[in-house]
């Protein structure tokens, strides 16, 4: 029998118009001058790299969306093309630089402008997924 | 660290909603109800006396630089302002009404409020300057659809 500790539960974001449920973070972003910008972003275990829309690149301190290293990432709807930057972001007390890709391909939702992917964010956490329940828990102390 | 103390308005919207409750008064129930509920909306706790007076907790206080931003980090997931409670609850309840009114535009929540709304990130981020920390979303036009794992469902 394995134990673990969380020190988060996050229940999910409940969509009442429809009764469903999302995990869904809020996460800071911090801008190279300083500004900060709360952010709600879904997470996404399948995601490598923390994905934002594309029309947020002024917020990570750039001129252009496509500015960067272009990469392709294989995606259920096909191939893409995103570009690569390093941003800073907020979350659960932890200020965590990590990769963040920009996608300007990336759906609209009202309830979220990206996702919160694997990359260097995740090693920073633990998680547990209960779906029954609708909680995401998260521990800072993995 | 800077300890200077300023006291600042939430926004000018605000300001100008608290001045028009405090100087004109209500004339029936139903407007009082209607300014209380419009301050309860932007996170404005007030009520009533028993001596028919209004009470609004309005001015915020700040000590610039109160301490490490690290350690500021630590202490807001553990205490979270109570204007950035629930942003997502409030979207969630207001959404027809943004929907409605902000359709393909972004728009900056502050104080469960929209602070500013604007066709291009750009231009919103030039209305925000000022503004700690606020919450940003897109309003598309479009129907939602979850592309995600999560769900494959038109809202």
């Amino acid at each position: 029998m394995h134990t673990k500790n969380f020190e988060h539960v996050i229940p999910f974001h409940l969509i009442p118009a429809h009764q469903i449920s999302y995990p869904l973070l809020e996460v800071i972003l911090v801008s190279p001058d300083g500004r900060r910008t709360r952010l709600s972003l879904l997470f996404d275990t399948g995601a490598s790299v923390t994905t934002l829309k594309a029309e947020l690149f002024e917020l990570i301190g750039l001129q252009r969306w496509d500015e960067g290293q272009p990469v392709q990432p294989g995606t259920g709807g096909g191939q893409i093309t995103v570009y690569q930057y390093t941003a800073t972001i907020e979350l659960l007390g932890k200020l965590i630089t990590c990769p963040v890709w920009l996608n300007n391909q990336f759906p609209s939702n009202p309830y979220f402008v990206g996702v919160l992917g694997r990359d260097t964010v995740f090693n920073e956490f633990g998680f547990g997924f209960w779906e029954g329940t609708h909680e995401l828990y998260v521990t800072g102390n993995p | 660290m800077t300890n200077s103390i300023r006291a600042h308005e939430v926004t000018s919207d605000l300001k100008t909603i608290v001045t028009s409750a405090v100087s004109t008064g209500a004339k029936s129930p139903e407007e009082a109800l209607g300014i209380l509920e419009r301050l309860d909306r932007r996170g404005i706790e007030s009520f009533v006396t028993e001596t028919s007076d209004s009470l609004i907790r309005y001015w915020t206080i700040g000590a610039q630089g109160f301490l490490n931003p690290e350690h500021a980090a630590v202490i807001r997931s553990k205490r979270p302002s109570p204007e950035h409670e629930n942003v997502l609850d409030w979207l969630s309840k207001n959404i027809a009404d943004i929907q409605a009114q902000y359709t393909g535009q972004w728009i900056a929540i502050y104080a469960n409020a929209v602070a500013a709304a604007n066709p291009t990130l750009h231009e919103l981020l030039g209305q925000i300057i000022g503004i700690d920390r606020p919450f940003i979303t897109f309003i598309p036009k479009e129907p939602v659809v979850w592309k995600f794992t999560y769900a494959h469902q038109k809202l």
